[in-house]
């Protein structure tokens, strides 16, 4: 999925949205998967694997709207 | 999410916000077609909701959001090490509490006690908030709120779900027989 499929402009509700979480996402008990993110603070490149290094790490995935 | 950010802070449990795309874009707050429209619609996100806690922003093609699937508002909990623990579609404080006291105690405690993981599911619950919902929509725009009422009419003839429905909630999975009575 290129970027403007994913940064639709007209929200359309895709129940496999929800399906593929279920099935496809990583189970727990796997190996959380690791890449790089945008610190909006400082603009520094983070790779997640840092964030659970030392500590337990709840990530909330979400936006303003 | 701040109040749980600040409670477990302290003790050795780090909390962070991945910034996606939006869910319900609209004329104030519209799609991203670049990283700064991305960097302005999480500052004013982080503005607006006072978030004391790391945001991060995913790619413009959304590569973390991609691989741990694309719902709106999930959250994980990681292990030390990466070892996934916990992995909800929508966000629910109260649930997320519950299962990191466990996953707190299970890390601590683990060669102690001899506990030893393994893998598990079951549903979980959140409270409708209709209304902080709404205005949610009104604030990214008059599109975002059409688009939702345009959602609503192809789903359920033009009526909002009625309040004991839970089942609607995108994410439940459950499918009721046409003659089963309502129920969680």
């Amino acid at each position: 999925m290129d970027h403007p499929d994913y940064n639709y402009s007209v929200f359309v509700p895709d129940e496999n949205e929800f399906i593929d979480f279920a099935v496809k996402s990583p189970k727990v008990t796997m190996r959380a998967p690791s890449f790089p993110l945008e610190d909006l603070e400082t603009g520094d490149t983070l790779e997640m694997r840092e964030l659970w290094k030392k500590d337990v790490t709840v990530i909330e995935f979400g936006s303003f709207t | 999410m701040e109040g749980l950010a600040d409670r477990y802070a302290d003790r050795a449990v780090r909390s962070v916000f991945i910034y996606t795309r939006e869910a319900h874009p609209g004329e104030n707050y519209h799609h991203h077609q670049s990283m700064d429209d991305k960097r302005h619609n999480a500052r004013a996100f982080k503005a607006h909701s006072k978030i004391k806690r790391q945001i991060l922003l995913d790619d413009l093609e959304g590569s973390a959001h991609h691989a741990y699937g694309l719902p709106p508002n999930m959250t994980w909990i990681i292990g030390r090490g990466g070892f996934i623990h916990y992995k909800s579609s929508w966000t629910a404080a109260a649930d997320v509490e519950d299962a990191l006291e466990k996953i707190i105690h299970f890390q601590d405690n683990r060669i102690k006690e001899q506990l030893v993981p393994f893998y598990s599911e079951r549903s979980a619950w959140s409270v409708r908030d209709r209304e902080q919902f709404m205005q949610g929509l009104e604030r990214a725009g008059p599109q975002a709120v059409e688009d939702y009422k345009r959602m609503l009419k192809k789903g359920s003839a033009g009526k909002p779900p009625p309040p004991d429905t839970p089942r609607q909630v995108p994410g439940n999975f459950y499918k009721p027989k046409d003659d089963e009575p309502v129920s969680g």
